[in-house]
């Protein structure tokens, strides 16, 4: 009993005992922020996506009427961007909520309290935090609002009202995530319930198969034939197949990334030569698709910053067209750059709550290991290696499978107007830091837990 | 099912501390490890009240005593884990109740060995990497290490099974691994919580055959915690805590 009361309070209350401002983000709060970040951006996505049907559907002059319909093509193709990460998120928040629930699964088993009832119990406190994010992130929408209506898109910045979503939606925010984030508690909890040794009982998960690889070259080949072809075609279906096959590449580097960083995984795990290196190979290699969720965020939104880098040179090459092409030229770029920092922001607080749920998963096994002689430090460089092998090699794959998609498309605007590259790999490499910062956020999570010296199971 | 006994430990498995020597549990042999009036409080809860316990080099000790006696704290106390409120904890002389935790940690690391109820294994590794990482953390090369493991694993009666991942294994065969990872770096003492509480009748008896008998040829002491007389059987020496004290040797 003494175990699990401290395990469901005690790493808490030891975490904010050790001060620092990092050291408050306990996983309640952390799953709240990461809610309620999902909400805020969310709602600004369906914002920007408003004003831009607005301004198709009622333009208020010319070269709106000109533009107005592209930008609501770019913008769901925004929207088709975040909603991964988003979806991700969100679905990481609740089972971080499961995490810290199923530390405490064993105190409400010697209360007498039944699976059905801890699964309902998880349900609602899930769904309580799913509401408080939901309340913080309209504030936060809110908030971003001054913020969107200083950028200006067709040479005109929204006005809030063009991009307010409208009460009824508010609403209907406030029931949809708490009732989402229960859902994908009690899917997360059920598993926990059924196998109670959960973790430990893991066996060899089957390889992922090499036929994803595939699927990609074929999106990435069909792309880039249809991107020839316009050449000499003109018209707006060539642009909506394009799109379509933009949002194709997109869903296969999603099903290409934990077979990738699968085979990244086997490689370090041949060539590990310290513990650390090892066991964060073994880490990979056993949950790709968990390490893909964390940086999918990242991934895509390396994807688009290979999109980005090579804008100035569109903007460049297409200097003395009319205003029109010139205006667009512009809000790609800052579409785009708004685009990534979403991304980015988002990827970062998956990072943080996915390595938080880790800890709390891993409990028990970090504690042993701990009383065994294993030193902190070295969870600490596995933390890092199983965060940063895959954030490399994502973003820069992706950066890379980007660039080649595009290059058939802008050719020389890329050789001619290297600020692009360099957008991008600053875009990269401060993105990357953040996903690493976020990543820390658990260093007292860690601590607490090893604190504990009664790690007998439930 | 029975275990073969186990052969003598491979004769490297010690190097990468100082082989410990084979000595006989003599009665008066010099103390390996000396506590002389531990006391552990707790908030309000005094844990234990003036403890004094002295482990001969290879021999076992049961620790006994209802729950709540305090039998984990004094195990917790002597491998480093706990630093005691008062009294001293003496190692082949050298004084380590004082010990900084970072201190502590490497002692765990370099002269102790664990074998916890259940769990302490990494799920995501192989049983010989599992066992083969004890060593590496003390600096063994990657390739000698795994070597060194399969021996230990083979030593456990578990050949065959190297590449088995601790959810892939029976809960005897997975306290086996933790023997093997508990021992390959060659410890003075090993110490083990209830080692066998997640077991049957049957396969705890193997595992505490295979603990006693392996420890005791690696030239290992044993310090057990366990209220079940059958378990306690296997040690050469029992003790009995109560409240905090130790009533019976
Ligand atoms: N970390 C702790 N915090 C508070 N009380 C503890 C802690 N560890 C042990 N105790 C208390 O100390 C006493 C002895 O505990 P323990 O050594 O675990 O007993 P045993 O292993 O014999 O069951 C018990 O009353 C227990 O509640
Ligand atoms: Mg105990």
């Amino acid at each position: 009993m003494r175990t699990v009361l401290a395990l469901a309070g005690g790493p808490l209350r030891a975490a904010r005992a050790s001060g620092g401002a990092g050291a408050r983000l306990t996983p309640g709060a952390l799953a709240v922020i990461a809610f309620a970040v999902t909400t805020a951006f969310a709602l600004s996505v369906v914002g920007g996506l408003r004003g831009f049907e607005g301004r198709a559907a009622d333009p208020t002059s010319d070269v709106m009427a000109d533009l107005a319909p592209t930008y609501v093509t770019l913008a769901w193709i925004a929207v088709v961007l975040l909603i991964v990460p988003l979806v991700s998120l969100g679905a990481g928040a609740a089972r971080l909520g499961v995490a810290r629930r199923d530390a405490r699964l064993s105190t409400l088993r010697l209360l007498g309290v039944t699976g059905p009832q801890t699964v309902a119990l998880t349900a609602l406190e899930t769904a309580q935090q799913g509401l408080v994010g939901a309340a913080i992130g309209l504030a936060g929408y809110g908030a971003l609002l001054p913020v969107w209506t200083r950028i200006p898109f067709m040479g005109q910045p929204f006005t809030a009202g063009e991009i307010w979503v409208g009460v009824p939606v508010l609403a209907a925010t406030l029931v949809v995530v708490p009732l989402v984030a229960a859902v994908s508690a009690t899917v997360s909890l059920r598993r926990v319930v059924v196998t109670p040794l959960g973790v430990a009982r893991r066996t060899t998960p089957p390889a992922l198969r090499w036929v994803r690889v595939l699927g990609v070259v074929g999106a990435v080949g069909a792309f880039t034939v249809v991107a020839k072809v316009q050449l000499g075609f003109e018209g707006a279906v060539v642009t909506v197949i394009l799109l379509g096959l933009l949002g194709l590449v997109l869903g296969t580097i999603n099903l290409l990334g934990p077979w990738t960083i699968s085979l990244l995984a086997r490689v370090m795990v041949r060539r590990a030569t310290t513990p650390a290196r090892l066991l964060a190979g073994r880490r990979l290699l056993d949950d790709p698709k968990a390490a893909w969720r964390v940086v999918a965020g990242l991934g895509l939104a390396g994807f688009v910053a290979g999109i980005v880098s090579v804008l100035p040179g569109l903007a460049a090459a297409t200097g003395d067209g009319d205003t029109a092409d010139r205006l667009l030229a512009q809000d790609l770029v800052t579409g785009g750059i708004l685009t990534l920092a979403i991304a980015f922001a988002v990827a970062a607080a998956s990072a943080g709550i996915a390595q938080a749920a880790s800890v709390l998963d891993r409990r028990q096994e970090y504690a042993l290991q701990h009383l065994a002689g294993v030193p902190v430090e070295l969870f600490d460089e596995v933390r890092r290696r199983v965060v940063v092998a895959p954030l490399a090699l994502v973003a820069g794959t992706s950066a890379a499978v980007a660039l080649v998609v595009l290059l058939p498309l802008f050719g020389m605007a890329l050789v001619t107007a290297p600020q692009g590259l360099l957008l991008l790999a600053g875009c990269l490499l401060g993105g990357g830091l953040l996903v690493v910062a976020a990543t820390e956020t658990s260093r007292p999570l860690m601590r607490a837990v090893l604190r504990e010296t009664d790690v007998r199971p439930g | 099912m029975s275990v073969p006994l186990p052969p003598p430990p491979p004769p490297a498995a010690a190097s990468a501390t100082a082989p410990a020597a084979v000595v006989p549990p003599a009665a008066h042999a010099a103390a390996r490890l000396s506590a002389r009036g531990l006391v552990k409080t707790f908030g309000t809860t005094t844990a234990l009240a003036g403890v004094d316990v002295d482990l001969a080099a290879g021999e076992s000790l049961a620790v006994m005593g209802p729950s709540g006696s305090g039998k984990s704290t004094l195990l917790h106390c002597l491998a480093g884990i706990l630093p005691p409120d008062a009294g001293t904890i003496a190692l082949e002389g050298r004084e380590i109740g004082r010990l900084s935790d970072r201190e502590r940690t490497l002692l765990r690391r370099e002269r102790y060995g664990f074998v916890f109820q259940f769990g302490q294994l990494l799920p995501e590794l192989p049983a010989e990497e599992n066992v083969a990482l004890a060593s590496m953390l003390l600096g063994t090369p990657r390739a000698r290490a795994l070597d060194l493991a399969r021996q230990w694993l083979a030593a456990l009666g578990l050949a065959g099974m190297e590449r088995r991942r601790p959810g892939e294994l029976s809960g005897g065969q997975a306290q086996r691994v933790a023997v093997a990872r508990a021992l390959i770096t060659g410890p003075d003492v090993v110490f083990a919580d209830e080692p066998t509480g997640a077991l049957d009748q049957t396969t705890g008896a193997d595992v505490m055959r295979v603990l006693t008998e392996t420890t005791r040829a690696a030239g290992a002491s044993l310090v057990l915690v366990t209220h079940d007389e059958n378990v306690a059987s296997w040690c050469s020496r029992r003790i009995e805590v109560r409240d905090g004290r130790v009533v019976g040797a």
